[in-house]
């Protein structure tokens, strides 16, 4: 096939780059070399976005891009308006003023955390056009099919001159978007605490960063991963003792995640205890995909942990992160670095175990946060909390999990990695956690959304553990067992009273469901003398006085 | 009277992560905690129906007698767990009756431990829950005149605010741990009054570092600093026990004199780390951190620390 030589138009190939080229120019004016004065911020943004532009205003897990948050919710509606939001946090009240102001109209996320609440009421009040909300995994790789992003408002400690960008133990999810961003021709801002003569490592290069705004004060971190051991329940720690005998044990379970909460937090908190006394040291709970939680600290000092990787970091571990690097990912300069598109996949393909909580679970084991009135997003349980068909190298618990789904034996040797709930059959205010049917159907009607959310799907989810035992999904053979063995766990809910009595006595005679009695637990041994730090001040003495707990929960 | 078996609750326990219950279990002598009103007679609320809020059987206050390191001693506890520990018609009354008991009996132990754990009055009952604290507060004076030494012991999750803040300072003397806290407005009034400001109640490295038990024992506002253990409690209990000053004109007066001279020596200091320099601490920052026997040490050279007031 020859090329066409007579082409009557002229198509321009380059029509992102001459608008950036464009919008650089507008721009000019308010920067010397990279950077700009922090009080021509909204100027800048009046200059390099146009109405109707994708933005990534990051919007992470943990770290805030606030400053440059509160200039976007400036700048004049009647300049830049319809703008489509494609961001992973919907974590500050700017973030949703966008909307209220006419300045976004359209949403793409993956977590809302704090605006769960305001964030279903502008949807209810047609505030917002949603597209989606998406798992991290899914909105990164939109990044780079569909929602590229026209700009970036990324944030870092600091910057040098050229632009080069340090963000230490909160890289979080800004090298994905800025390589998505940049390489597409769009425009890169960053805010950072201070310019320096040379970064101590380089996170983003520099050639991939427009503009640098140096702010007044730090940005905002959260410590969303603190957990205080005060808080912890017995309930929780019985529900601790049985996912380590019950799950961990019996699979031999070395490479997991843990989500976020309390019921994960005495898990952590009983490994140099209970599950030392069992003998499992270096036998589970070995290799994390994990960000750095601090009630992780007396297992890492007990030498139970051998590595973690991060998704993000935690406020006040940046020291003992510097000081552990064995266990942590850290630069060539000694702090840690994490990376929450790296950690996704490494918590997608390689582990065996995800375990978490939830709000409700149904009669199917569909697990969802979202409520009535609150949409709190997926953030990366959706991803950590499924079986990866595309997985391909087998581990023990993997086959295990695998041999006890397929039963009879016969077929292809498959493998299935464990999803764990773990839960309260009360959750918060005595609500059940076991419902008839998910909030988010009901929700998913009221807003009109193609699909109803759901955290984790019930063909995915392998174990639930409550206070009442475990019900081992992978071993029930028919629809009618399966909802069984969910009523079967789930205490004086009113999904659990309506259990058959007697299939669920069949259950437990083939050990799909499990009393605590039945693992050799007492309960009554379920009480917080069991927690290897009982305070956050106690975790600060396991560390050596490296972690430097946030002032919010330093209760001394 | 109560006949059910009584747990044991090992020394190392904390105080402040412990049930009202459970302190006194460890506190005093095994077996030796006789409860008066116990919850098999339900002597309980009879308000909170209304507010279809559930009842405590002995309304979050136990009262009752027992040997502390085998002395005599009367003994009431807050739950700060039921309600917050809160000062109401009945448990209100259940305190007043036994501090009454030891003023007009002297019979009776002639040492009375109050282990607070309230944020103050119930907001049900609150004008039965006002003048139980007045009347308590009047009832531990005129004991003290006839007597008795009167021991707060604060290092529970609620802290002593409120009511149970004004009680502590009526006492003879008052021991705190370094979780424990104590004050007459609590941090989130303070906030809800005059603006986060002023006062960001979520901010508990403030909130402890203006009423947490370091704080007020450097500045004189408790006088022995326990561990956070059972056994460190009975440890300051019995000591300032031993201590208890006489209730009479002059310690009332030294007691004057020593406030006055507080507010105009820290009259210029915006956080609890100024006052710290300002009694003579060269490290202020690092009295937080440090644990509790270098803390002690430290005490041991401050002034204000001890006195012969209150």
């Amino acid at each position: 096939m020859t090329a066409p030589t007579d082409r009557t138009t002229k198509r321009a190939w380059d029509t992102a780059q001459r608008s950036r080229d464009e919008r650089l120019a507008a721009a000019s004016r308010y920067a010397r070399g990279k950077i700009v004065d922090a009080a021509d911020t909204t100027k800048l943004l009046e200059a390099i976005v146009r109405p109707g532009d994708r933005v990534c205003l990051e919007g992470d897990n943990q770290k805030q891009a606030d400053f440059l948050a509160s200039r976007l919710a400036e700048v004049a509606p009647a300049i830049i308006n319809n703008l489509h939001i494609v961001q992973s946090g919907i974590v500050l009240p700017e973030h949703l003023d966008l909307f209220a102001l006419g300045i976004a109209k359209k949403l793409d996320f993956s977590y809302s955390g704090p605006q769960s609440v305001t964030l279903a009421r502008a949807l209810k009040g047609g505030k917002i056009e949603l597209g989606a909300v998406h798992t991290y995994l899914e909105l990164f790789s939109r990044y780079f099919i569909d929602l590229t992003p026209q700009v970036a408002l990324t944030v870092a400690r600091c910057a040098d001159r050229d632009g080069n960008l340090y963000m230490g133990p909160n890289t979080e999810d800004s090298p994905v978007v800025i390589e998505a961003t940049a390489f597409k021709q769009g425009i890169v801002v960053a805010q950072v605490n201070e310019v320096v003569d040379k970064v101590p490592r380089v996170d983003v290069a520099g050639d991939r960063v427009d503009f640098i705004v140096v702010t007044p004060s730090p940005f905002y971190v959260e410590p969303l991963f603190t957990r205080d051991p005060a808080q912890i329940t017995e309930t929780q720690i019985l529900g601790a003792m049985l996912a380590i005998k019950g799950i961990y044990e019996p699979y031999g379970v070395k490479r997991l995640n843990h989500g976020i909460g309390f019921n994960t937090a005495a898990i952590e908190l009983i490994l140099p205890t209970f599950a030392e006394r069992l003998g499992l040291k270096g036998k589970i709970a070995t290799h994390f995909a994990l960000n750095p939680h601090p009630t992780l600290i007396p297992a890492i000092e007990n030498g139970w942990v051998e590595q973690i990787h991060s998704f993000g970091s935690e406020v006040g571990m940046d020291d003992y992160m510097r000081a552990r690097p064995d266990i942590f990912f850290t630069g060539r300069d000694g702090s840690m670095s994490s990376n929450r598109m790296y950690c996704q996949a490494a918590g997608l393909y390689a582990t065996d175990l995800f375990i978490g909580s939830t709000l409700q679970i149904d009669l199917q084991g569909n697990s969802s946060t979202f409520t009535r009135d609150r949409i709190a997003g997926f953030g990366g349980a959706p991803n950590m909390g499924s079986d990866p068909h595309g997985r391909r190298h087998a581990s023990a618990p993997w086959l295990k999990a695998g041999r006890e789904a397929s039963g009879d034996g016969h077929g292809l040797p498959r493998g299935r990695k464990l999803v764990v709930q773990i839960v309260e059959t009360f959750g918060e205010k005595l609500v059940p956690t076991f419902v008839e049917n998910l909030d988010s159907i009901e929700l998913a009607k009221a807003l009109d959304l193609a699909l109803p959310p759901v955290m984790i799907y019930g063909d995915d989810v392998t174990h639930i553990v409550t206070e009442e035992g475990i019900a081992n999904l992978l071993l029930c053979r028919t629809p009618y067992e399966r909802e069984q063995a969910i009523r079967g766990v789930a205490g004086y809910t009113d999904v659990g009273r309506a259990r058959d009595r007697k299939a669920v006595e069949e259950l437990r005679a083939r050990k799909v469901i499990q009393r605590p009695e039945d693992l050799g637990i007492d309960v009554l041994d379920a009480n917080r003398s069991l927690l290897a730090a009982r305070s956050v001040k106690d975790l600060m003495h396991w560390s050596g006085d490296l972690y430097d707990p946030p002032r919010k929960f330093r209760n001394w | 009277m109560n006949d059910m078996p009584e747990a044991r609750v090992s020394d190392s326990a904390s105080w402040f992560l412990s049930t009202a219950r459970e302190r006194i279990a460890g506190l005093l002598d095994h077996g030796s905690f006789m409860e008066f009103l116990p919850p098999t007679e339900r002597v309980q609320s009879p308000h909170l129906a209304l507010f279809d809020l559930p009842v405590a059987f002995d309304d979050g206050v136990i009262v009752g007698r027992g040997r502390l390191a085998g002395r005599d001693v009367l003994i009431a506890a807050q739950e700060g767990q039921f309600m917050g520990g809160t000062f109401a018609e009945v448990s209100g009354a259940k305190l007043l009756g036994l501090i009454r008991a030891a003023r007009d009996n002297d019979k009776l132990p002639r040492a009375i431990l109050l282990l607070l754990d309230s944020g103050g009055v119930r907001l049900q009952e609150a004008n039965a829950g006002e003048l139980a604290v007045a009347e308590v507060m009047r009832a531990i004076m005129e004991a003290r005149m006839a007597g008795v030494a009167v021991i707060a012991l604060v290092g529970g999750r609620a802290g002593a605010f409120g009511g149970a803040g004004l009680t502590a300072a009526t006492c003879s003397r008052i021991a705190i741990s370094e979780q424990g806290r104590t004050g007459v407005s609590g941090p989130e009034v303070i906030e809800t009054n005059k603006g986060v400001e002023e006062f960001d109640s979520k901010d508990k490295a403030l909130v402890w570092s203006v009423t947490g038990g370091r704080n007020r024992r450097l500045i004189g506002g408790a006088d022995a600093y326990a561990e956070d253990t059972v056994s460190g409690f009975r440890e300051a209990a019995s000591s300032l026990i031993d201590r208890a000053p006489t209730f009479d004109l002059a310690t009332l007066q030294a007691e004057q004199q020593r406030l006055s001279a507080r507010v105009e020596r820290f009259a210029n200091c915006s956080t609890a780390a100024e006052m710290w320099r300002v009694l003579g601490i060269t490290a202020p920052q690092s009295i937080r951190d440090m644990n509790d026997a270098a803390f002690v040490k430290i005490v041991a050279d401050v002034k204000e620390a001890s006195h012969d007031g209150r």
